[in-house]
C-alpha cells in the first residue's frame, strides 16, 4: 500500500553560520507533496528554493526537521541508500543544465544508468529512445557545447528520467532560457508529469511558468508564505 | 523498495576516463609528457647499463654510477609533483561535473575510481612513450658515436619494459591519489554552487 504523500517535510530547517551571523536559508518548512502532482515553488532570489531541493534530494543535511520520502525518513539512510535515492528515485534538472561537457548528448543521458547498474547497451538504447522523445533524435552525438540552451535542457530532462524516477526536482529549469524556449521546457515537464505520473517539483521566480501547476508554494526568507491551488 | 544497488563497473570507469583523456587532451598530454620524461630518463640509463654490461669488457670499468640513478629519482619526484599539481587544477575545473555525478547517484568511491582509472591510462601512455623515447635517444647516441652491433638480450628488454610499466603506474597513481581523494570528498552542494 503506497500512500498518497510521496514527499513530506516536517519543520525542515537549514541554517548557515557565516561570520558569526546565522542565515536561515530554510526555516521551518512543513510541506506535503502528493504523488503525481506538479508543484511549483515560487520565491525571490535567496528565498531558499535551492536549499530546500538539496535537503529533499539528500544532498544536504538539515539543521532541524525531517524529510520523508515514501514513508522513509531519509536522515536514516546511509551513503549507499542516499545515492540510490538520487540515482533511481529522483531526477534532477538544473538551471545551468550541468551536462558533462566531454560527453555526447547520448552519453550524458546514459550516465545515470551506469550507476544504476543497467547493462551498457540497454542504457544506451534507452537514452536514445528518450532523446528521440524530447525531439533530439538528430543530435545524439553532439557535445553540449554544440547544442543550444534549450536543447541542452532537453538533454538534461532526458537524463533526469532515464532511470524512471518517481520524482523530478527541477531547480529553475527555465532560468537560463528565453521565454519561448522556457515555455517549451515547462510543457515537456508537464507532459512527463501527466503521461508518466512523475511527481514534478519545479522552482522558479517567474510567475509566467506556473500555470501548469496543480499547486504553487510561495516561499520567502526560508519560509512558506502561502500555498495556492491552481484552478483547472 | 527492492534491491538498492549502486555500481560503477571498472569498464565504465575506464571508458569514461578514456573519454576524458581524449577530449581534454591538452591537459592529459602535460601529464603524459611528465611521466614520459621521467621514464625516458630512466629507460636510457637502464639501457646504457645493460649495453655496458653485455658489450664492454669487465675490466674497462665503464659502469653507471649510483648518483645517476639518484638523478632519476629526483626527476621522478619532479614529475610526480607536476602531475599532482595539474590533477588538482583539473579537480577544480571539473568541480561541477563531479557534483553533478554525485547528484546522479555516484558514490565517493566511484569518483575515486574514475580518477584512478584516468591515472592508469595516463601512466600506460606515458610509460610507452617514455620507453620509446628513451630507446630512440640511446639508438641515436650510439649511431652518432659510431657504435655498432651492440646487443641487448630481448629478455632484458622485456624485463625493462615491465619495470618501466610498473614504475609509471606507481608514479602516476601515487601522484593522483591526493587529487582523486579531494575530488571524491567534494561536497556536491558546494561543488554545484561553484562557478567556473
Ligand atoms: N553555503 C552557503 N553558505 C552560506 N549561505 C548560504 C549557502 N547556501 C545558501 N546560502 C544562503 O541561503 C539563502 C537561500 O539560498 P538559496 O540558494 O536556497 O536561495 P534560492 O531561493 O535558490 O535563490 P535563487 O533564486 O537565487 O536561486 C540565501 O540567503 C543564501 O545566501
Ligand atoms: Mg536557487
Amino acid at each position: 500500500m503506497r500512500s498518497d504523500v510521496i514527499i513530506e517535510t516536517r519543520d525542515l530547517a537549514r541554517y548557515y553560520v557565516l561570520g558569526g551571523e546565522v542565515i536561515k536559508a530554510v526555516d521551518g518548512v512543513s510541506l506535503k507533496v502528493y504523488r503525481g502532482e506538479y508543484l511549483s515553488i515560487v520565491g525571490p532570489s535567496g528565498a531558499g528554493k535551492t536549499t530546500l531541493f538539496n535537503l529533499i534530494g539528500g544532498l544536504d543535511r538539515p539543521t532541524r526537521g525531517k524529510v520523508i520520502i515514501d514513508e522513509v525518513d531519509i536522515s536514516e539512510l546511509d551513503a549507499y541508500e542516499l545515492a540510490w535515492l538520487r540515482c533511481r528515485k529522483i531526477g534532477y534538472i538544473f538551471q545551468t543544465f550541468n551536462l558533462i561537457p566531454t560527453l555526447t548528448a547520448l552519453e550524458n543521458v546514459a550516465l545515470p544508468t551506469i550507476f544504476a547498474g543497467v547493462p551498457r547497451d540497454e542504457g544506451m538504447r534507452k537514452a536514445e529512445m528518450l532523446l528521440k522523445s524530447v525531439g533530439l533524435g538528430d543530435r545524439l552525438n553532439h557535445k553540449p557545447s554544440e547544442l543550444s540552451a534549450g536543447q541542452q535542457q532537453r538533454v538534461a530532462i532526458a537524463r533526469a528520467i532515464v532511470n524512471d524516477p518517481d520524482i523530478i526536482l527541477a531547480d529553475e529549469p527555465t532560468g537560463n532560457l528565453d521565454f519561448q524556449t522556457g515555455r517549451e521546457i515547462i510543457k515537456l515537464l508537464k507532459e512527463l508529469n501527466r503521461k508518466r505520473g512523475v511527481t514534478v517539483i519545479a522552482a522558479t521566480h517567474d510567475l509566467k511558468m506556473i500555470e501548469v501547476s496543480d499547486r504553487v508554494v510561495f516561499m520567502r526568507d526560508g519560509r512558506i508564505e502561502r500555498i495556492e491551488r491552481m484552478g483547472v | 523498495m527492492g534491491e538498492k544497488r549502486i555500481t560503477f563497473r571498472l569498464s565504465d570507469a575506464f571508458r569514461l576516463g578514456y573519454d576524458n583523456v581524449r577530449r581534454r587532451f591538452n591537459r592529459a598530454f602535460l601529464n603524459v609528457a611528465a611521466i614520459a620524461l621521467g621514464i625516458a630518463f630512466f629507460s636510457t640509463l637502464s639501457l646504457t647499463d645493460a649495453i655496458l654490461r653485455f658489450n664492454s669488457p669487465k675490466e674497462s670499468g665503464l659502469v653507471i654510477e649510483g648518483y645517476q640513478y639518484g638523478l632519476v629519482l629526483v626527476s621522478f619526484v619532479v614529475c610526480a609533483v607536476s602531475i599532482t599539481n595539474s590533477m588538482l587544477i583539473a579537480v577544480y575545473e571539473r568541480c561541477r561535473e563531479i557534483g553533478t555525478m554525485k547528484c546522479l547517484g555516484a558514490l565517493d568511491q566511484h569518483v575515486l575510481k574514475l580518477f584512478l582509472a584516468e591515472s592508469i591510462i595516463l601512466a600506460l601512455l606515458g610509460g610507452v612513450l617514455g620507453f620509446g623515447t628513451g630507446f630512440l635517444a640511446l639508438v641515436l647516441v650510439c649511431i652518432f658515436m659510431g657504435f655498432r652491433a651492440l646487443s641487448i638480450p630481448p629478455s632484458t628488454l622485456l624485463l625493462l619494459l615491465g619495470k618501466v610499466t610498473l614504475l609509471s603506474l606507481a608514479l602516476s597513481m601515487l601522484a593522483t591519489i591526493y587529487p582523486a581523494y579531494k575530488a571524491a570528498k567534494l561536497d556536491p552542494v558546494e561543488a554545484l554552487r561553484y562557478e567556473v
